[in-house]
């Protein structure tokens, strides 16, 4: 191949200077990128190699349903509990079991939450050193920094001595030699924009969120127990709820569910007063950068969530709709079917699986997955220590998903054009308001950026939304109801010899798909596609690619030895590699065992 | 059916009776049987609780008494265990056929196959024992000595965790939990331990009633008094 | 090399005084459940020392342990990873990416040989030459030997690194192994719990830094400061237990009191870990607190060790099957029973047979 136009519309080049960046860090997992150059070193064609393979889903095979949560939670422990929720979603639909009002609050209030905490973690301690120069806050004026901050927030965080503390508190780090995490990164590149002050001030607020985070999460661990890794159960929540009764305090109470509505109060003021106007601040100097955007305003797909009425799963119920996005046309946004089988497949003639016909795909309920670590002809390198990888084979521990075919992008973007092009009010007005102070058009939101943008508008969402999920929780406590799990089908003898279940989750990073089939009681095949199988994908046997590898094309780096734009790019989908590569062979056969090294 | 019924009664042989059990002996069998059974229903318990009590929780101590006394009973279980280990030595010889059956002896290992084959009905030939006969041998030696002991020492280690890092307990005995992998395996093979107890216990009594009514010797009334009868006089 | 501070010159630094510098020691001592004689100790040690190395990999996980970490509260992760620790490699935080990141391994095995602790989240697959687990083009578990030969000593986070975890459960088909199977010749302290508490993470880290000495382990090499005990051992509801007061099913009335959760299913009485003591988030819940038993996720294998909600003597001798030992107890002794009759009835009927024929014969 020299160059090629992919069937959705992208141009690939290989012939130019190969950059491999591995690993991507400030993810979750192991995330390999390798690019080719044209002679302006633009980015001409990406690959994208999803470096792990867990095979979590052979070994959930023939154990009791209900136990499926907690094995699919430590898929991943930064979305944590997402895929849990997940679980128990898909067991329930599978077993045909409603959960009580309560229980639905309380999972919306801990997934709320779960955005929440996790966006704020990604914009500043996975994202944020991709716009901000660290090094450069060293040279910033304290009393500008303190100027900068009060006018555009009323933290409370913003008085010259504050930025001068945060300074002398960085100074001593740079000159203690030991840089720690802040070594070898690519300081003083020409890719950073932000004057001194505003980078001064946004690792301030690196710090400040850093110390912050742990509380928001306080709420899974009043409702789970714990975080990360909560719990939850098939037919609920874990939690009882006893407000007014002997032994109250012995479960979630007055003093617990206080605390909760605190701690929303404190999480909507730090994304309002500090999230927010970072985000607004850092966008307006790379305003102009508009790259990254690749499948985003073409294919995007979201399965919705936030039920607000329990157990029920239309876009009348869901707080974030359900839809797919086709060829950029935001006038018709399509309805998703997870059941039928022509609509969700998996390819994997790119991936290190094995198929028996590798030009078609398979829906979850039927899917095959033989992992085949095998390497193409045009490798660089050997097998065990990759070079250059061939993209022309097999080169990623990820299958290709599609929906109708198509590569989708997944994540709060997409989340945000689905309900703005479904005309959700609360979702227009956030983005219409963000675009207009920027002075940016509605296509600017499809790109690296935007995709950031969008990320910071859903958590203010979630952090908003929260209140209302609680405020709502109160007013059905204080009609009487308390209860918080169904337990009508706990045991397995209650349940019917065979189903099929699938459960849909929002997952901070996007659609995230699981499928069951129960038989005699025991897990007979479990499959989940998550949100960055979908985004990292390689490509399929028609040559589309996926949505990192379209993003990154056409984009210009400053310095090919410094590829600060394909790790801002990249980061813009907030990569989750453990998540996306857990796939498994549903036979459960054994896989050859190879003499250890 | 007369001989049987004659046979139930000492001294319808003329050969001389023989001391096989001695006090010390049949005291520990009947400790251990009784200890035994309070294992088994207190562990059981353990396992597996009794329907929730409400109330207050200070004015209920089921568990704790149901623990306490399964480890009452499994004192009494280990240290008659000692007992009848320290006996082997000074008692009789059939104190110590219990513990070292004689693999060695050709004539031993006839029996065994003998008291097999008559037990699956191959041979209605009765041989005489004076203590126990090969095959109950074998089993006491596998389900008392092996299983016994296993249960004293899983039994211990699981009880050092109560006790704690550095108690005695855990000093002798904690080293089984590594071993085997985790506290909740040891538990489940400790549970298993108990069951094959049962087993052993149900064909323990079978076998022993049945020789009584069917066999050439006295069996029940020996282990309750010591004294071993013959029903004849046959070799 | 440049002129090392140490953690005491960074907090003086940071603008804390020497009064508030001495607390902290005390709180930390006190903390760590350790007397007020060994505040005098931390503080000399913290002023004394520069900052350690800490590299920290990354195999097959789920980076729950990361996760974790930074939600310490005492002392904040913030202030551990900026001022206690010097964490030179960590791919989840760190800035750098690429070649440029992994040539900060090699500046750190050139400037402190023997001095790093190496950190280790997640554990390496062997099957596939390695290649479960890919960093750099190489298997992870050849950056995990080449990063351990030059260290001082591993910490092996959570349940992954110690006892393999959820990949490595039955059938394994990644043959992912913990840490201290492929490392032999280092000293390992094993912090196990999927993930651990975020303060027995930065304990066991402060720890081994101001004191310069692992913490005293157990038998299989877990610190004893906070896996000596079961969480039953100290759980607040462990009066339920004793008095026989059990949850029978989530959110009954047992449930909605507060009783023992060992019924459905709660691991406490085998599992060791600090959770029903130092607790979660800053103390404030634990899984028994907040209504679900315990998993015993800090516990070698248990994965495998049947349902969740089945109570712990009746766990499963194997992933799947769904003997327990009561089952397979139960069925023993039936059989046992079932035998005795049949060879009860057998010997009559022998019994009789055998008499006709001897009468015959003798008649």
């Amino acid at each position: 191949m020299a160059s090629t136009v992919t069937p959705n519309g992208f141009s690939l080049d290989d012939s130019g200077q190969r950059v491999v960046v591995d690993p991507i860090c400030r993810i979750e997992g192991h995330l390999r990128i390798e690019v080719n150059l044209d002679e302006s070193n633009t980015i001409r064609n990406a690959v994208s190699t999803g470096n792990m393979w867990r095979g979590l889903e052979v070994i959930l095979k023939g154990r009791d349903p209900r136990d499926a949560w907690a094995f699919v939670e430590r898929i991943c422990g930064v979305c944590t509990g997402v895929h849990a929720l997940a679980s128990v979603r898909t067991v329930e639909d599978a077993l045909g079991i409603d959960i009580p009002r309560n229980a639905n609050s309380i999972r919306n209030l801990m997934m709320l939450s779960q955005y929440t905490q996790d966006h704020l973690v990604h914009f500043y301690h996975l994202h944020a050193l991709d716009w901000v120069d660290v090094v450069s806050a060293l040279n910033a004026d304290p009393a500008a920094t303190s100027q900068l901050q009060q006018s555009i927030s009323s933290w409370r965080n913003s008085s010259p001595g504050y930025f001068r503390d945060v300074q002398n508190k960085l100074k001593r780090f740079v000159e203690s030699g030991q840089l720690g995490p802040f070594a070898n990164a690519y300081w003083g590149s020409d890719a950073y924009r932000l004057p001194a002050e505003a980078n001064l001030m946004a690792v301030a607020h690196y710090l400040e969120a850093l110390d912050f985070q742990k509380e928001i999460v306080k709420i899974h661990t009043i409702f789970g127990g714990r975080n990360p890794h909560p719990n939850w159960i098939v037919g609920g929540v874990p939690c009882s709820i006893n407000v007014d009764q002997v032994g109250a305090t012995g479960t979630v109470h007055m003093t617990w569910l206080n605390m909760v509505s605190d701690i929303i109060n404190q999480s909507i003021e730090f994304i309002d007063k500090v999230y927010i106007p970072d985000l607004k601040a850092i966008a307006s100097f790379y305003k102009d950068w508009g790259y990254g955007g690749g499948l985003a305003g073409k294919n995007m797909l979201s399965y919705g969530d936030f039920p607000l009425i329990a157990n029920q799963w239309d876009n009348e119920s869901l707080a974030l709709p359900a839809g797919a996005i086709i060829n950029g046309d935001l006038s018709t946004v399509h309805e998703v079917d997870t059941r039928d089988l022509e609509q969700i497949q998996e390819f994997v003639n790119h991936s290190w699986y094995s198929y028996d016909d590798e030009s078609r795909g398979l829906h979850p309920w039927e899917g095959v997955t033989e992992p085949n670590f095998e390497l193409g002809p045009n490798l660089k390198g050997t097998k065990t220590n990759i070079q250059e990888i061939d993209e022309g084979a097999k080169y990623s521990w990820l299958k290709a998903p599609r929906w109708k075919g198509h590569a989708m992008e997944v994540g709060p973007l997409s989340r945000f054009v689905i309900a703005y092009a479904l005309g959700r009010e609360d979702v227009k007005e956030l983005v219409d308001s963000t675009l207009s102070e920027l002075g940016l058009p509605l296509p600017a939101l499809f790109s690296t950026l935007g995709r950031t943008a969008a990320r910071g508008l859903e958590c203010t969402w979630s952090a908003h939304k929260m209140r209302e999920v609680f405020d709502d929780m109160m007013a059905n406590l204080k009609a009487g109801d308390v209860a918080t799990a169904n337990m009508d089908m706990w045991e397995p003898s209650t349940w019917p010899g065979d189903v099929k279940g699938v459960g849909m989750v929002e997952a901070p990073r996007g659609a995230l798909g699981h499928w069951i089939h129960i038989k005699d009681r025991k897990i007979e095949n479990y499959q989940a596609i998550v949100p960055s199988t979908w985004n990292a994908s390689p490509r399929d046997p028609a040559g589309n690619i996926g949505a990192y590898e379209a993003s990154l094309l056409g984009t210009p780096l400053v310095n090919a030895e410094q590829p600060l734009e394909i790790l801002r790019t990249i980061h813009s989908f907030d990569p989750c590699l453990a998540c996306a590569s857990h796939v498994m062979s549903p036979d459960g056969e054994e896989l050859a065992v190879i003499k250890v090294r | 059916m007369s001989s049987t019924t004659a046979a139930s009664g000492p001294g319808t042989s003329s050969l001389k009776p023989v001391y096989v059990y001695e006090a010390p002996v049949r005291i520990w069998h009947w400790t251990h049987a009784i200890s035994i059974i309070v294992l088994s229903i207190t562990g059981y318990l353990i396992a597996n609780p009794l329907p929730a009590l409400h109330g207050e929780a200070s004015n209920h101590f089921m568990m704790g008494y149901i623990r306490m006394i399964h480890f009452i009973a499994g004192y009494v279980f280990a240290i008659g265990f000692a007992v009848r280990i320290y006996w082997a030595f000074v008692g009789n010889r059939f104190s110590r056929e219990l513990f070292i059956p004689p693999v060695w002896s050709r004539e031993w290992r006839g029996h065994l196959m003998h008291k097999i084959k008559f037990n699956l009905f191959l041979t209605r030939k009765m041989e005489k024992t004076v203590a126990h006969n090969p095959l109950a041998q074998v089993a006491m030696w596998f389900f008392n000595v092996l299983v016994g002991l296993f249960m004293v020492v899983s039994g211990f280690a699981l009880y050092g965790e109560g006790l704690g890092v550095g108690s005695w307990a855990d000093r002798w005995f904690g080293w089984l939990i590594p071993m085997m992998g985790s506290s909740m395996e040891v538990k489940m093979w400790h549970t298993l331990g108990m069951w094959l107890l049962i087993v052993f216990a149900i064909i323990h009594i079978y076998m022993a009633v049945r020789s009584d009514i069917m066999g050439r010797e006295s069996c029940v009334s020996t282990i309750i008094g010591g004294w071993r009868y013959w029903k004849d006089d046959q070799p | 090399m440049a002129v090392h501070e140490t953690l005491y010159e960074v907090m003086r630094q940071h603008g804390i005084t020497r009064r508030s510098f001495l607390k902290f020691c005390s709180l930390t001592a006190a903390g760590l459940g350790m007397g007020p004689e060994f505040a005098g100790k931390l503080a000399h040690a913290l002023e004394t020392k520069p900052r350690t190395p800490v590299i920290w990999l990354h195999g097959l996980e789920c980076t729950c342990c990361t996760e974790s970490f930074i939600r310490s509260g005492n002392p904040l992760a913030g202030d551990v990873i900026l001022s206690m620790i010097s964490l030179d490699y960590d791919d989840t935080l760190m800035a750098a990416a690429g070649h440029q990141a992994e040539e900060l391994l090699e500046q750190t095995i050139e400037k402190y040989d023997g001095q790093y602790v190496l950190a280790c989240e997640g554990n390496p697959p062997l099957n596939e030459d390695g290649m479960y687990c890919i960093q750099g083009g190489i298997p992870y578990v050849e950056k995990l030997k080449h990063m351990a030969d030059h260290c001082k000593a591993i910490v092996a986070w959570g349940s992954c690194a110690s006892w393999g975890c959820v990949q490595a459960a039955k059938p394994n088909p990644t043959r992912a192994v913990p840490i201290h199977k492929v490392i032999r010749d280092k000293p390992i302290v094993k912090v196990p719990g999927c993930p651990p508490i975020a303060e027995v993470m930065t304990g066991v880290l402060t720890y081994m830094i101001a004191f310069d000495r692992l913490p005293p382990l157990d038998r299989q090499g877990r610190p004893l400061m906070f896996y000596s005990q079961r969480l039953h051992d100290k759980c607040y509801r462990r009066p339920h237990f004793d008095a026989g007061q059990f949850v029978e099913r989530f959110d009954d009335e047992g449930a909605r009191k507060g009783y023992c959760l060992y019924k459905v299913g709660c691991k406490g009485p085998t599992t060791y870990n600090a959770c029903s003591t130092v607790e979660w988030n800053d103390g404030l819940s634990w899984p028994v607190k907040s209504g679900h038993g315990c998993i015993g996720c800090a516990e070698n294998d248990f994965w495998d060790k049947g349902s969740f909600y089945s109570a712990v003597t009746t766990a499963g001798f194997s992933a799947g099957a769904e003997a327990t030992a009561d089952k397979v107890g139960g069925v023993l002794a039936g059989a046992a029973a079932i035998g005795v009759a049949a060879h009860a009835a057998a010997s009559v009927v022998s019994h009789m047979t055998g008499k006709q024929s001897e009468e015959s014969s003798n008649g």
